[in-house]
């Protein structure tokens, strides 16, 4: 009899409501997976044009990459698709420079990321305190997202210069042993980079860690209180973790930007930021555009792929089980 | 609120106590304003500053000094006036090639995104898993391939303007999954009964996006368009690859020229950044939480 | 004007993973013209995928439905002459009442603008919201809003009315005026009318014609009555009827000619013995207002009980009852009077009248005797 009444709770329209209800839905199916087949027919054209494109320019274009860097194309004239090579990424492990640029782009990754999320997360917590003025500093904050690498390459090299605004102030505090030739020597190139890079999108950690914290709820903040939590024991144990699912999207978004960096060095440097600061981007720009040596820079590009998509594969893997897409 | 839980946990205790840690928080968000200004404001200092003034001051100096009687001179407008005729016709193939390029991304990843989202087909998951990807792709991997491409659907050689045709397409179709992706996410919160009730009115897809989707979309649109415009108009990569005549180069590439042409005049330099930077400082002033917003979705 | 027809109509989805989920099975209902049938059953019974099938919004997996002799499976909406009223309301937030209201005729008919907006201003007076045409819906309360749902349904004259849980956000108040304001107006219009709800009560008040749903298939059709007196299985016995049929689980002693539970023995005339047919394991149903307290317990149908908890209602108070003290027995309900006091702890006798039983199969769940009825002596259905 228990067990009877127990299934017929489940009956009880009162008990069931509110809650049940969006289970209902599920149960009586995703709403829209009415595939009706004119419907499908009449939604063609609000899709399709784009997605040709993006298979185009998007997919095609990196399978045509792939068929480059299989080929020995170099100078002048066209590709020669019938003599397929893997000498192009054979003479990869050789190469001096590509290994150079390889380290290069793997400690800016590292580095950047790490520094971005740690400042960003710290301008989060500072902009989060109930301040005054709080649009004024986070605007200032992510005022640097909306430049141009172009433009804050050509303000940090007036930063970096010898008689520019670091060392200057460096002297005027009488720091002059720490006035280096940041730009021009190599033990700093890339850290200088990575720095001003750190400039221009910690306020992008900023206000991606600022969502997360404006969407955990008030109570968690009194509860911990209530328990007797102290600030720091707060932050570390009640808010930080539940900033876990903003630290993996700013990761994804730092990390695979940190490999595509180009503009930034271009600009300061040029093609050839010589060993300490050349990145892959810069190497296969270089390599291509500069030396074309097509085939060689369409294979640096299938690695910088590669790299990539072991940043995006598994994240988009989990958006798409967690029906976020 | 958080100066009562230190006030509780019995690190602290008096109202002066208080006010201090208050003192040191905005002391501490005053000294990253200062930092995050600082290149700004060298760049500023500097492109405001005669020659003279600028070998004999640092760059924290201002160009005009109060003390101990005002003078001017070593304050002139010069730069910014050679850095404005150096990049006025780069800046007018940027608004001409920016704006198409933005507003038809976003309308196509409007459209996309409303096909995608409130229609429903099996194989919708996989495209979308497509566009999110895309997002996130390093140009260099489709550089080599693109060149290609405009070469052979040469647009360039059937008008001088045609590079800059090019650049658009491209910009159209590299902006697309971002544009997609974005308003997807704003119509899965659009009610699904919405469209229902729409369909049961009568209306066929076409008109349901018209009159229903897009008057909704309206501050995704502002949204998406801010986004674009300051991607499209900040890029160097695809410009760098596709423009070859000078003609053509949009301000960031002629930015880049003008400084290797002007290496040692910092000022000149300065104020072109501002003048190459200004559209999107302006937007940027003028529609920040519409920006932030693109940023983090 | 017409007939709707529902024709063993079965709607199966294919998840992600390739399952596949019937969610509605094999239902066929016939609503006449004019006819109110309330859809009724728990959440993810499927009647809301019913509604959405008869509205086109859902494909049919097999099965006909018809609106008098014209199968419309394949029609579009559009075409099938229905109007809906969402749960949500759905009204579009960029569009002032009056244009909300007009959409539809301007979407679906060559109706020419000063004959919509006469059409329209006729539905929003006879709705009372003739005031209210020029506004947004964001500035209209719920009850404003609800109505303009319906206004916006009324002005296409639709062929048959489906209502999706219309009256869910309201508040209990609203909702029950809102009841008898639907039950009017669909009485005005005299069209076909399909109303899906979870709520029971909804059910029983506003219905000519209950259908009850449980997990894709239907259990019942019938007037509001028939299904609380006579429901024909133990689902639609324990879904109609608030506070629910008390249920014990009892076997049929043949020789003693009783029923026989852990707590109690129930003696059975002879007429309700030869409808059990023999069946052994049965489910015992009484209605809580069917159990009378009070008197000594001297006959068969008399048990010894100690009151477990009182709710108090008002008008009535449900008195929980179990045989025994402590715990391990369990409880059932009875509903008496708001003024017999009865008090916590209490020992009192617990009249079940042989007439107010029900009795079901335990295995198939099958009624297999429900209350005698005489109609005089009908109680009013508690609800």
């Amino acid at each position: 009899m228990d067990s009877l009444r127990n299934s017929l709770q489940r009956l009880d329209p009162r008990s069931g409501h509110g809650a049940d209800e969006p289970v209902s839905r599920e149960r009586e199916g995703n709403r829209f997976a009415q595939l009706r087949g004119s419907d499908f027919v009449e939604s063609i054209p609000f899709w399709l044009p784009a997605t040709l494109l993006v298979l185009l320019f998007v997919y095609g274009a990196i399978g045509w990459n792939v068929a480059i860097s299989f080929t020995g194309w170099s100078g002048l004239g066209q590709p020669d698709y019938t003599n397929f090579t893997l000498e192009m990424y054979r003479q990869m492990p050789a190469d001096q420079n590509f290994r150079a640029s390889l380290r290069n782009t793997v400690a800016l990754l590292v580095a950047f990321t790490s520094v971005s999320l740690v400042v960003g997360l710290g301008l989060a917590l500072l902009v989060d305190r109930k301040i005054r003025f709080e649009n004024t500093f986070r605007t200032i904050y992510l005022l640097p997202m909306a430049l141009s690498f172009v433009v804050t390459a050509i303000f940090w090299s007036w930063m970096y210069a010898s008689d520019g605004l670091i060392n200057t102030t460096l002297a005027a505090v009488g720091l002059e042993a720490l006035a280096f030739d940041w730009l021009g020597d190599p033990r700093f190139k890339l850290a200088a980079v990575i720095f001003a890079l750190v400039w221009q999108f910690s306020g992008y950690c900023m206000i991606v860690y600022l969502a997360g914290l404006r969407s955990i709820p008030d109570d968690h903040y009194e509860a911990a209180r209530i328990d007797g939590a102290s600030t720091l024991t707060l932050y570390r144990r009640v808010i930080i973790p539940q900033l876990r699912s903003s630290t993996i999207g700013a990761t994804v978004v730092l990390m695979v930007f940190a490999l595509k960096a180009f503009d930034f060095i271009y600009v300061m440097f040029g093609d050839n930021p010589g060993r300490s600061a050349d990145i892959l981007a810069v190497t296969m720009y270089r390599q291509a555009f500069s030396a074309s040596e097509w085939a060689y820079g369409a294979a640096i590009a299938v690695v910088l792929f590669a790299l990539a998509l072991t940043i995006i594969g598994p994240y988009a893997y989990t958006q798409y089980k967690r029906g976020a897409l | 609120m958080a100066t009562e839980t230190s006030d509780e946990s019995g690190l602290t205790g008096t109202v002066s106590d208080l006010s201090l840690n208050r003192v040191a928080l905005y002391g501490a968000l005053l000294a990253f304003v200062g930092l995050y200004l600082s290149p700004l404001y060298s760049g500023l200092t500097t492109s405001f500053k005669t020659q003279q003034a600028f070998t004999q001051t640092s760059p924290l100096q201002p160009p005009i000094e109060l003390l101990p009687v005002p003078h001017l001179e070593g304050f002139t407008i010069d730069p910014w006036l050679t850095a404005g005729s150096e990049l006025a016709f780069s800046m007018i193939n940027s608004f001409a090639m920016v704006i198409p390029a933005t507003v038809l991304s976003a309308l196509l990843g409007s459209l996309t995104a409303y096909g995608l989202t409130k229609v429903d087909w099996r194989g919708q998951a996989f495209l979308l898993a497509l566009f999110l990807a895309a997002v996130f792709i390093p140009y260099q991997a489709v550089l080599v391939p693109l060149r290609q491409f405009w070469s052979i659907v040469d647009i360039s050689s059937l008008h001088e303007r045609g590079e800059l045709v090019e650049l658009t397409i491209t910009h159209i179709a590299y902006g697309i999954p971002i544009c997609t992706i974005l308003f997807r996410s704003y119509y899965q919160t659009l009610d699904d009964e919405l469209i229902e009730a729409a369909r049961l009115d009568g209306a066929s897809l076409a008109r349901i996006y018209r009159k229903i989707v897009l008057p909704l979309s309206l501050p995704m649109f502002a949204v998406t368009l801010i986004y674009q415009f300051t991607q499209v108009w900040n890029d160097f990569l695809f410009a760098l690859v596709l423009l070859s005549n000078r003609a053509n180069y949009v301000v960031t590439l002629e930015l880049n020229a003008l400084q290797g042409s002007m290496a040692t005049d910092y000022g000149v330099q300065m104020a072109g950044a501002f003048i190459a930077a200004l559209p999107t400082i302006l937007v940027y002033i003028m529609f920040g939480e519409q920006f932030a917003k693109g940023q983090t979705l | 004007m017409a007939d709707l027809t529902l024709d063993d109509v079965s709607k199966v989805f294919v998840e992600n993973d390739g399952n596949e989920i019937t969610a509605v099975d094999d239902v066929s209902l016939e609503i006449d013209d004019g006819e109110f049938l309330v859809l009724v059953g728990p959440s993810g019974c499927g009647k809301s995928t019913t509604l959405r099938m008869v509205a086109g919004l859902e494909t049919v997996s097999s099965g006909e439905i018809r609106l008098d002799d014209r199968v419309i499976n394949d029609r579009q909406p559009k075409e099938r002459d229905i109007a809906m009223v969402f749960q949500s309301y759905a009204l579009y937030p960029h569009m002032t009442v009056r244009e909300n209201m007009s959409f539809g005729l301007e979407e679906s008919t060559d109706m020419p603008d000063d004959e919509i907006a006469s059409v329209v201003a006729e539905a929003a007076e006879m709705l009372g919201i003739d005031e209210l045409l020029d506004r947004k819906p964001d500035d209209l309360s719920g009850g404003q809003q609800q109505r303009v749902a319906l206004g916006r349904a009324i002005v296409r004259d639709p062929e048959v009315f489906l209502l999706d849980e219309p009256l869910s956000n309201l508040d209990a108040k609203l909702r029950a005026q809102m009841r008898t304001e639907l039950q009017r107006l669909q009485e005005e219009l005299d069209v076909a009318t399909i109303y899906v709800t979870h709520d029971q009560t909804e059910a029983m008040t506003m219905a000519d014609k209950i259908a009850i749903l449980d997990d894709g298939q239907l259990q019942q059709v019938g007037t509001p009555l028939e299904c609380y007196h006579e429901p024909e299985n133990l689902f639609v016995a324990g879904f109609i009827g608030e506070p629910s049929m008390n249920f014990f689980d009892v076997s049929l002693d043949t020789a003693d000619e009783r029923l026989v539970h852990d707590d109690f023995d129930y003696a059975l005339s002879a007429e309700t013995q030869s409808a059990l047919d023999g069946t052994e394991a049965l489910v015992l149903g009484i209605r809580p207002e069917d159990i009378s307290i009070g008197g000594d317990a001297d006959d068969d149908h008399r048990y010894e009980t100690v009151v477990d908890v009182v709710e108090p209602m008002g008008n009535e108070n449900n008195v929980y009852l179990t045989f025994e003290e402590g715990d391990g027995s369990e409880t059932f309900v009875a509903t008496i009077d708001g003024l017999e006091r009865v008090e916590e702890g209490e020992r009192v006798v617990a009249h079940v009248p042989e007439d107010a039983i029900h009795v079901f199969d335990r295995r198939t769940g099958r009624a297999l005797r429900n209350r005698r009825l005489e109609s005089e002596t009908a109680t009013e259905p508690q609800l």
